[in-house]
């Protein structure tokens, strides 16, 4: 055990401010990270409205969105490994909606709860195999785990190839 | 798939004439999610609520309400289980946010102890719990742990604003 904590006390973790959007005092909230951390999506509070933004983490440097510019406030962004997918909260109307953007593609994926549920935070798997949704019902909070095989390529690191499928 | 859709659904004449509507309305909201049901119903019987989740790799943390407090929860979602976390879960602490990595090795949490919020790092191969200093000082509110274990993201507050540090682990 000693050894184990020499060992994390000894390496000092680096740090560093996100990069800044050059608006001055900026309120930034829910970060989160590409599965190799290349980049960094967050939240931008400006002017009373919560949009996403994404940022190389090294560089500042903005990604344009294209479906994510409106439908606010967004909220619980997540982002698979390579940063193709970007899932977040966003609103429709009464309802908060969680959605998908593919960069690679640009397309949009809604995916609807059933009535009487409402999402509250997600996480995507960065292999965008699953999505986890904390629900509330009457309520209550849940976590619900979703299958999005069937609906979206893999994002996987490079080299790393795709099981199942095809013949030996 | 909705159950108006389901092939075992017990009236076909009815279904049949469900038909046309479900496909006026978009396929019948096909477009929702499928739930992983077996899961879900074992995340459910685990405690009396759960938030927070974090998924990476094979691995799912979350925030579990067990009895009278919440507790930190690590489930392999390929065998279903729930994995031992000795040290993780201390009886004066109340975890705010979890974040696991890829491996399933690390644990980056926010925790209320001794009135305090502080960020911690868990290895969960090794049983150790590591704080890591906010600097300059904040409140930790959110934490963000890249799938590859190398970068922390994490929402401060300072002065009344939240802000982003990117820390890089060793």
């Amino acid at each position: 055990m000693a050894s184990v904590l020499f060992s994390l006390a000894a390496c000092t973790p680096v740090r560093q401010a996100a990069p800044s959007l050059g608006l001055g005092t900026e309120t930034r909230l829910e970060p989160a990270l590409s599965g190799d951390g290349r980049l960094l999506a967050s939240l931008l509070v400006r002017d009373g409205r919560t949009t996403v933004v994404l940022q190389e983490r090294q560089t500042g440097r903005l990604l344009a969105l294209a479906h994510l510019q409106r439908n606010q406030p967004h909220h619980s962004p997540s982002l698979s490994w390579n940063g193709r997918y970007l899932a977040l909260i966003s609103q429709q109307g009464e309802r908060r909606l969680a959605v998908i953007e593919d960069r690679a593609t640009g397309q949009l994926h809604p995916l609807p709860l059933p009535p009487g549920q409402e999402v509250q935070r997600l996480s995507l798997a960065p292999d965008a195999s699953r999505l986890a949704m904390e629900v509330s019902r009457g309520g209550l909070s849940r976590v619900l785990i979703f299958d999005l095989r069937p609906r979206l390529e893999p994002d996987l690191p490079p080299g790393q190839s795709v099981s199942g499928g095809g013949l030996p | 798939m909705s159950r108006f859709c389901r092939p075992d659904w017990r009236s076909r004449s009815a279904a049949l004439m469900l038909l046309p509507v479900c496909a006026l309305l978009g396929g019948c909201m096909a477009d929702q999610p499928r739930p992983l049901d077996g899961i879900n119903r074992q995340l459910e019987a685990s405690g009396s609520g759960n938030r927070a989740p974090s998924l990476s790799g094979r691995w799912l943390a979350l925030i579990t309400s067990r009895g009278n407090r919440e507790v930190i929860d690590l489930v392999d979602l390929e065998s279903g289980r729930p994995v031992p976390m000795a040290g993780l879960n201390r009886p004066d602490a109340e975890p705010l946010a979890v974040s696991v990595d890829g491996s399933g090795r690390r644990l980056a949490l926010i925790r209320q102890r001794d009135g305090r919020t502080e960020l911690v790092l868990h290895r969960l191969d090794v049983g150790a719990s590591e704080p890591i200093a906010i600097t300059p000082a904040g409140v930790p509110e959110q934490v963000a742990l890249s799938a590859d274990g190398r970068i922390l993201a994490v929402q401060v507050s300072r002065e009344g604003h939240s802000q982003i540090d990117l820390i890089t682990l060793p």
